[in-house]
């Protein structure tokens, strides 16, 4: 127990220095470009708590990126490597809000109709990479950003022929009504009535925060207290062992891309019902991809899949303000992120922890379940 | 309205379009047959486009001198193509999510570094860039339809279907080819037989890079006379897929490319009459995943009568040795 806390410190320690030294990479290059470097720096790293609406849009962003995190951690953990959170988010935003927009039912029947529907379509468009893989042994690397296309492709088809007014002027389609629309985080009770209309005027943090919390204990239990969960780790860790060991591994395959959807279609749901409120091109713009920083920061755990989220809607959160009030472009925050994925990922770039805990690792030799199991 | 379309897709004109839609995605695919073969799988051929691209513009503009631009360009897709491999093969980073984070920060560091040159995020029209020649071949372009479809390209066209040649015999008729795809096929064979696995996979991912920053190149400086952000628009992607919708070989991939660049320029054709460009441009992304299965279930098939002759074979030298 002892050890694998160890791990975890080593994991963060880690995790800090990386995105440490990417942030200070950033502002190396802020020094370069700009002409007022600290107080555009300043912008970057404190922006986000300076208004109470900029507060707003970065928990709103952070909802979705838990949302997307949860989704790409479930699946690499198998070592899965699927890119398809895009498109199921992508088909997830479209039936929930063609649901908020078409069904005439009322608002506390629609909004959770909507949020199934994502999930479930989400469900079927990350089964079937996951079939593909497992029985067709079809890599999903490229086999999911062929179904990223495809899914933009009919986001676009229905959303321009189907759902957009007819003499709209841009590709959009109108405003859900209310019953159409997540209702805000603060419950519509009496005494909490100011707190809603100031939160309601200035963000959009909906009872997505909530679901994004259940998500995230699903999640955790998930792949820490069930069967498929130690299926999964296990797939992770070892394919071949754990296929002598009588895991199902194509079964488990399977599920892992499509539960891992639900998880991305959900997001997708909340930007339709919860963010923009109404369909448009590009909804989704590479969140999925943005979703991979997320997991990768939380070493693919669920645990720290909110936290991670938190930091890294931060982060854009701030390069967004960086922008708005000073002379260098938000593009930095990809570069910073780039620098953060290659620190983390390459195993020999912290080379003086590396070497500390190899050489713990010589003195007491390890059982080699204990660094599957975290 | 059928008639039309057919009609648009039977003129020279439209096949020349073809050639010119397909050859940012050949180059690029090319590269990534190279890698894939050596069995890195090279996911940052859209990021390394993007900096050629943008690297080709910036140079040439300033030098005034397009040759300048070009090799400038190629210089730099080297340079992010030896950036991946050393986290890759030397800091051991996964090479997938470093190939992530390099297009990543391709995207980024292009559009910021655009805007610190020119002070506009959206393109680089401010700058007079150079654009490379366009080959008019002497005797050809004087003949009716066959003029309009082989001649009158840019040289990258040209190039496309040479270096298609070229790679094919570089793979199958050079020692280097036979060694790089003994490594994507088995490191630990080929390591065994004293080929430096590291060394080779080193190569072939320089080698993407190179191919791949000519079809960067070809988008900035010959299809278009400028840079724009994210000008590249997933072709690095698509060129991938047509690795392994061409079956991994470098004529299946160059028919693959050209495929995907015919679909394009048809949904174009029909974007004027009331077909919906969106279902025709879907077409060559499920036909890769139709692909894909049709691959596996291919190699499967070869597995399972591989096992069933080895068997015979061997059951009948059993027989022979025990009479």
């Amino acid at each position: 127990m002892n050890l694998l806390r160890k791990s975890a410190v080593r994991e963060f320690l880690r995790i800090l220095i990386a995105v440490s030294a990417a942030l200070i990479l950033g502002f190396v290059i802020t020094l370069l470009v700009s002409k007022q470097p600290v107080e555009a720096y300043r912008a970057f790293l404190l922006g986000p708590l300076s208004r109470f609406n900029r507060f707003g849009d970065w928990i709103e962003e952070s909802i979705t990126l838990t949302l997307v995190g949860l989704a790409v951690a479930l699946v690499f953990k198998s070592k899965q490597f699927s890119l398809g959170a895009e498109g199921q988010i992508l088909l997830g935003a479209l039936v929930s809000g063609s649901i908020a927009l078409f069904v005439p039912l009322p608002g506390y029947v629609r909004v959770p109709l909507g949020l199934l529907a994502a999930m479930v379509v989400g469900f079927l468009w990350g089964y079937l990479p996951g079939y593909l893989k497992a029985h067709l042994n079809a890599n999903e690397i490229v086999s999911t950003l062929m179904l990223n296309t495809i899914a933009l492709k009919i986001y676009d088809y229905f959303l321009i022929f189907h759902i957009k007014p007819p003499n709209a002027g841009y590709n959009a389609s109108e405003t859900f009504t209310k019953d159409g629309i997540l209702p805000s985080f603060v419950p519509a009770l009496p005494f909490l009535a100011d707190l809603r209309a100031r939160f309601m005027s200035q963000t959009n943090i909906t009872v997505m925060l909530y679901l994004a919390v259940i998500a995230f204990l699903v999640a955790y239990y998930l792949m820490y207290r069930t069967p498929f969960g130690y299926e999964l780790r296990m797939i992770g860790a070892n394919i071949k062992f754990a296929h002598y060991g009588g895991i199902n591994v194509k079964r488990t395959i399977v599920l892992a891309f499509a539960v891992s959807g639900v998880f991305a279609g959900l997001a997708g749901a909340h930007l339709a019902m919860g963010i923009h409120t109404k369909l448009i091109q590009n909804i989704s713009l590479g969140i999925g991809f943005e979703g991979i920083v997320v997991a990768l920061m939380a070493r693919n755990n669920p645990l720290f899949v909110p936290l991670s989220a938190l930091a890294y809607g931060y982060l854009r959160a701030g390069a967004d303000i960086m922008e708005r009030s000073s002379d260098v472009s938000r593009e930095m925050v990809l570069v910073i992120q780039a620098l953060i994925i290659l620190l983390v990922t390459a195993e020999r770039v912290l080379p003086v922890i590396q070497q500390r805990v190899a050489a713990r690792r010589n003195a007491q030799p390890t059982p080699s379940l204990a660094e599957g199991g975290e | 309205m059928w008639e039309l379309v057919l009609r648009g897709i039977f003129s020279a004109l439209f096949v020349a379009s073809v050639l010119r839609i397909s050859t940012p995605l050949i180059l690029p695919a090319l590269g990534g047959l190279i890698s894939e073969l050596s069995g890195a799988t090279n996911i940052a051929l859209e990021g390394i486009m993007l900096v050629a691209a943008f690297t080709g513009v910036v140079i040439s503009a300033y030098t005034q001198n397009v040759w300048l631009g070009v090799i400038a360009g190629m210089l730099s897709g080297v340079l992010v193509a030896g950036f991946l491999a050393y986290f890759h093969l030397y800091l051991k980073a996964d090479l997938f999510l470093a190939g992530i984070a390099i297009n990543i920060m391709a995207t980024g560091g292009t559009i910021f570094l655009l805007y610190v040159l020119t002070g506009d995020k959206g393109s680089s029209s401010t700058l007079a860039s150079k654009a490379v020649p366009v080959v008019n071949i002497p005797i050809i372009k004087d003949i009716p339809v066959l003029g309009t479809i082989l001649s009158g390209h840019n040289i990258f066209t040209y190039l496309a279907f040479i270096l298609t040649w070229l790679v094919s015999v570089f793979l199958y008729r050079t020692p280097q080819g036979v060694h790089l795809r003994a490594v994507g096929e088995n490191p630990e064979a080929a390591a065994s037989l004293g080929i430096d696995v590291r060394r080779v996979r080193l190569g072939a991912l320089l080698l993407s890079g190179v191919l791949a920053s000519l079809g960067g190149l070809n988008l900035s400086m010959a299809y278009l006379t400028l840079f724009q952000r994210e000008m590249t628009a997933g072709r690095g992607f698509i060129a991938l897929a047509a690795v392994f919708l061409g079956g991994r070989t470098p004529w299946g991939t160059l028919i693959a490319a050209v495929l995907f660049g015919f679909f394009d320029a048809l949904s174009n054709q029909l974007g004027s009459l009331a077909i919906p460009s969106q279902w025709v441009q879907m077409i060559p992304y499920a036909a890769t995943v139709l692909a894909l299965v049709v691959y596996s279930l291919r190699q499967r098939a070869q597995a399972i009568e591989r096992a069933r002759r080895f068997q015979e074979k061997h059951l009948a030298e059993t027989h022979a040795t025990g009479d």
